[in-house]
């Protein structure tokens, strides 16, 4: 298919609503990092600083959304262009929901700094938000060159990041089982791997609109999950 | 995970209304209109999009032979309307035109009253006995025409002084005062203001009930309106007729797709 549109400003719009998702998309890997590296070094400035970037981030959410409704109203997009109008307004949604999740990191980690810290597990933490960061970036390289096989890729590795999680909880229930003093400390940093894996699932759905925008329908294989500790736990969904 | 929308879902399968196999055209040494296969279903709309000289109109005037007038047109291949040949010999094309009637681009009334545009068509096939049936037949096509509340006072004025949408809609009641089964309509809506092209289009929707109508457009968001179903012409071929919600999300061919975003003229 020919690339250009006839009207070039067309195009113009199109690029630079995708420059504003790979914006907010630089913006979230950077919250994600500087938050977990926060939690890792018990870093407070820093922590307060990722939770002042996230106004930027909502902002840029809202200028996409304004944008895309824009293009849908004016310039009637069809095919590809319509699911890329329809797909700029999920992605954004996701990095936006990402970028909440990095921010309750920070704020979690400015009330962790003033408590014991639990070995191992920061560092762990650490891991599991990079290979997160690792992900989205690779999500997002998927989304600019149109690659379903990465995106697809994508699916696959979110089952490591479920992983992680399950071991951390497990590790958790272990110390606060042990030592009560450590039951604080734990339920922040079990909901901050909790809410790591919530971002890995909102990577997820980013790579499933990639696909969505390069075939034109959503993957329709049911995504293998790893919840055997819902049976252990006896949890229901 | 969720399911993927099957936009195709909510198309009926209807009869096939028209059944056209290999279907060539030439004006002299041009050809065009190259092997063109199509099944255009009842009781729907079928929308020809494609961009200029592809051959879109050539091949709507193939089915009710109204290329017949142009000498050196040639037509092959086969045309079916019910299952019958219409390039047959024993066809009569002004029979054929009765029950395969035609809209064109221009709002073309006779330089008659608003009565006798209607009631021409009736009155050469004999449709009517009387007066009185001929006036139920007029009211009754100029109210399919969604235009009887404006005229029925003044049906002796002159059909050329209404203004172009309602001269349209004036044709449009004309084509369906024979009663035909199909309405052909070669970009009926491109000489109208947009509110006689919404009033044009509510009716088209309306005609679906009873016939089958085909319409030739430039507008793609007409085509995407109006139709259930739409083909894409290029270059005399029919690159990709399915179901009008699937064209305008996920064309297969990347021909469609370059065309209705804008991509290739």
């Amino acid at each position: 298919m020919n690339d250009k549109h006839i009207v070039s400003s067309f195009d113009a719009e199109l690029e630079q609503i995708q420059a504003h998702i790979m914006k907010m998309g630089g913006l979230v890997e950077e919250a994600i990092l500087d938050a977990s590296k926060s939690l890792k070094n018990r870093d407070e400035e820093l922590a307060e600083q990722v939770r002042a970037n996230d106004k930027a981030i909502d902002a840029l959410e809202q200028r996409v959304n304004d944008e895309a409704f824009k293009l849908i109203a004016l310039r009637s997009p069809t095919a590809v262009d319509l699911r890329v109008a329809l797909s700029v307004m999920k992605v954004a949604g996701n990095l936006e929901r990402i970028g909440d999740y990095a921010k309750n990191m920070a704020k979690r980690t400015s009330v962790l700094v003033h408590m014991t810290p639990v070995e191992g597990a920061r560092s762990a933490l650490r891991r599991m938000a990079r290979e997160v960061q690792l992900m989205l970036k690779d999500a997002l390289d998927a989304y600019i060159q149109r690659d379903a096989e990465l995106a697809r890729d994508i699916l696959e590795r979110d089952r490591d990041i479920d992983q992680m999680y399950n071991a951390l909880f497990r590790e958790f229930l272990t110390f606060m089982m042990e030592d009560p003093r450590y039951i604080t400390p734990c339920m922040h940093l079990h909901f901050i791997a909790k809410n790591t894996e919530r971002m890995g699932d909102h990577v997820t759905s980013i790579a499933e609109q990639v696909i969505y925008l390069v075939t034109g329908a959503l993957p329709d294989e049911n995504r293998p999950r790893e919840d055997h500790y819902r049976a252990e736990l006896h949890l229901s969904d | 995970m969720y399911d993927a929308p099957n936009l195709g879902a909510t198309v009926e399968q209807k009869d096939i209304k028209i059944s056209a196999k290999k279907v060539q055209v030439y004006y002299g040494e041009t050809h065009a209109i190259k092997d063109v296969d199509i099944e255009v279903q009842d009781k729907t709309v079928t929308a020809f999009i494609g961009p200029s000289g592809c051959g879109k109109s050539t091949f709507l005037r193939c089915l009710n032979r109204m290329n017949d007038t142009i000498d050196i047109c040639r037509v092959e291949g086969d045309i079916l309307l019910d299952g019958e040949d219409i390039y047959d010999k024993r066809v009569d094309p002004v029979q054929l035109r009765a029950k395969v009637g035609m809209v064109f681009q221009k709002p073309n009334p006779f330089p008659k009253s608003i009565y006798d545009n209607v009631a021409y068509g009736p009155r050469i096939h004999g449709l009517a006995k009387n007066k009185a049936e001929l006036d139920e037949i007029v009211e009754k096509a100029l109210r399919r025409g969604a235009i009887w509340n404006e005229v029925k006072d003044r049906l002796d004025a002159p059909g050329t002084g209404l203004s172009g949408g309602q001269q349209q809609r004036l044709c449009i009641a004309r084509a369906v005062a024979t009663e035909p089964e199909v309405l052909l309509m070669d970009e009926p809506c491109s000489a109208l203001d947009p509110i006689a092209t919404a009033q044009v289009e509510e009716l088209i929707d309306e005609l679906r009930s009873r016939y089958s109508v085909v319409i030739v457009t430039h507008s793609m968001q007409q085509a995407a309106r109006v139709s259930q179903k739409t083909a894409f012409f290029h270059l005399g071929h029919l690159v990709e007729y399915d179901d009008t919600a699937n064209i305008f999300t996920n064309p297969k061919d990347e021909r469609t797709e370059s065309y209705i975003t804008g991509r290739i003229g």
